[in-house]
């Protein structure tokens, strides 16, 4: 049964056999690279402070056009490499040996069901956690030099990318894929069902709605004026950075929402361009009275932020969860193929 | 004599719809049985029961003394060829035998090379490259070297040209020679079917319609010429199985029970199988259209 599931399935693991040799040829000399600039650039500045760039690392390192177009596309892969893993090992999977009537041929064998869906899941869900830690590995050690320069990791547009995150995506879009096929019997209909539910659970409902939700964030409370991002540590995840009123109510607009005292501060201090346009111009010297006046009136600037000490935390949170519904979507597998007709 | 296979009201429903109602049949061990009846009459539905590749909605089935199930001893002893001849396109017919070795615990691989190398058929190309009746000798090869019991066959020739299915059953027909198996094998080819087989089973709109022994069926119908009549007249133990009328004469096809004899009005004909089959064919189409009214 082994012999048959590595040669019915050798051919998938060869091709993305393929593709991570090439990542790993595009990855490890440019990762060696940029990790070697950004540390040489970090000894320069350590011994000549006054150079200009060294306030602006991020903004000064690597912005030839290639090697923003690699920084920006490389961890792309492994945000499209479950979806591609979903699609073209887990969808056909069962589909095609329904299609193909083979489920016929495999059936009347003599191999339980149980047994052959046992090892074939096996075979199709162990590569893919190990083709998944090859790829996440591989980009979470090149990232080395860019989450040090933007001191940053948790990001929802890197979380995604590194760490362990996304292996249990891996496994989960696989599993998804397997279970559409055994479901609708159609590789086609798989495709497409495992392709909307995946993106629509990965890319909108978890970062937009549940990750930010694992555990209560911290709230910082600013008086109104600059200095604002001094009270974020470093490294967090930034979730909301807003305006409250003396009530604790959040404000859009200070235009239209400011006290009445403070609206007339608003109007001495506005000037209109020459393009008609409206602005606040604040002569320069002891402070902002715009903001004098807000402080005064009760308002303040709040954020809330996951600080950057949870970002393994979170990385097994959301492990969990998408590991717990790969394990619902290998268990409707079972039922699918066990209780219903050949 | 021992029976291989025995079930009883078995049915099965899709939706509203039942594929298979009601059927009862017996398949005495170390026979080749004909299963035959008009697309959609419930021939694979019936062989997907036996075999444990769908559930039955009604009714039992024995298949060598177990009830269908998909479990490992009882699989080794059934050979299956379904319909279409499903295959791995892209595996070579090495590849299958290599995999009839992985899949089951008794596997005569010496047996399926030196069969496959007889017929010529090249080991080593993918079998989707092979023509028709090369993928059905390999296929049934397969399910020989499981050295089965019971080999249910689904159509297996309905697809290949006249040569390929004469070559297919004589391929069977040695097997058969060889001993020790009972065969249920569908068709709508009544010829092809009454040159292996010995045994009958008509199904028509899911229902059985005749199951027995091709010699006693034989003896048990009568084809009867007369002038045009009421078939109501003729006497008890006399079943009209088929009946055709012109403007002069009536003709029907008559099920004999027992010692009745038969009104003397009536010229006697012996009919030939194909001629009763078709008539137990034709019984469930007019059955089904008295139901549709």
């Amino acid at each position: 049964m082994n012999w048959f599931a590595w040669r019915q399935h050798r051919k998938q693991f060869l091709v993305v056999g393929i593709i991570l040799a090439l990542y790993a040829a595009l990855l490890i000399p440019t990762g060696l690279h940029f990790w070697h600039t950004y540390q040489s650039a970090v000894a320069s500045c350590a011994q000549n402070p006054a150079n200009p760039s060294c306030t602006d690392l991020s903004g000064s390192l690597f912005q030839p056009t290639i090697d923003q177009a690699l920084l920006h596309l490389a961890p792309l892969a492994i945000l499209l490499l479950p979806l591609i893993l979903g699609l073209f090992w887990g969808a056909p999977l069962l589909s095609k040996e329904y299609t193909e009537g083979t489920d016929k041929l495999v059936w009347t064998q003599s191999v339980s069901r149980r047994k052959w869906l046992t090892i074939k899941l096996t075979w199709i869900l162990v590569a893919t956690a190990i083709f998944m830690g090859a790829f996440t590995a591989l980009a979470t050690w090149w990232a080395h030099t860019s989450n040090s320069l933007e001191m940053n990791r948790f990001d929802s547009g890197v979380f995604f990318e590194q760490g362990i995150v996304p292996v249990t995506y891996g496994i989960f879009a696989v599993a998804l894929g397997t279970m559409f096929g055994a479901w609708f019997r159609k590789t086609m209909i798989a495709l497409g069902v495992t392709l909307g539910l995946y993106i629509g659970f990965a890319f909108i409902t978890v970062p937009l709605m549940i990750r930010p939700h694992y555990m209560a964030p911290v709230a910082v409370t600013t008086p109104m004026g600059p200095g604002f991002s001094d009270n974020i540590p470093q490294g967090a995840w930034v979730l909301t950075r807003g305006m409250e009123d003396q009530n604790g109510r959040v404000i859009g607009d200070v235009f239209t929402s400011a006290p009445p005292q403070c609206q007339q501060v608003i109007q001495q201090n506005q000037v209109t361009d020459n393009n008609g346009r409206v602005g606040i111009k604040i002569k320069g010297g002891s402070g902002n009275p715009i903001d004098a006046c807000l402080n005064k009136a009760g308002w303040h600037l709040v954020a809330t932020y996951q600080p950057s000490y949870r970002y393994w935390d979170f990385q097994y949170i959301e492990s969990g969860i998408s590991l717990s519904l790969s394990a619902v979507a290998v268990a409707a597998t079972y039922w699918l193929v066990l209780k219903r007709d050949a | 004599m021992e029976v291989a296979i025995q079930t009883k009201d078995l049915g099965k429903r899709y939706g509203s719809f039942w594929a298979l109602e009601n059927c009862d049949i017996s398949v005495p061990e170390g026979s080749v049985s004909a299963l035959v009846g008009p697309n959609g009459a419930g021939k694979s539905t019936l062989l997907n029961l036996l075999i444990g590749l769908s559930n039955a909605s009604a009714g039992e089935s024995q298949v060598l003394g177990r009830v269908p199930h998909q479990r490992e001893d009882f699989l080794a002893d059934i050979g299956y060829l379904a319909q279409e001849i499903p295959l791995y396109k892209s595996f070579s017919t090495h590849d299958h035998i290599t995999m009839g070795k992985s899949l089951n615990k008794r596997f005569d691989e010496e047996f399926i090379r030196k069969r496959l190398t007889d017929l010529s058929i090249p080991l080593d190309k993918r079998v989707g490259k092979l023509s028709g009746g090369q993928r059905a000798q390999v296929a049934l090869a397969l399910a020989l070297a499981k050295k089965p019991k019971l080999l249910l066959l689904d159509e297996p020739v309905a697809a290949l040209d006249p040569l390929a299915r004469h070559d297919f059953l004589s391929s069977l027909a040695q097997a058969v020679a060889d001993g020790g198996l009972t065969v249920v094998m569908s068709s709508h080819l009544l010829a092809d079917l009454e040159r292996v087989s010995d045994h009958v089973i008509v199904l028509a709109s899911g229902k059985t319609q005749l199951c027995d022994d091709i010699e006693r069926v034989l003896k048990q119908h009568k084809l009867l010429v007369g002038p045009r009549s009421n078939t109501k007249e003729l006497g008890d133990g006399l079943r009209v199985i088929h009946e055709t009328h012109t403007a002069k004469q009536s003709t029907l096809l008559v099920r004999v029970d027992g010692k009745t004899k038969v009104p003397a009005a009536w010229q006697k004909h012996e009919p030939n199988i194909e001629e009763i089959i078709l008539a137990y064919m034709g019984q469930g189409k007019d059955l089904n259209e008295g139901s549709a009214k």
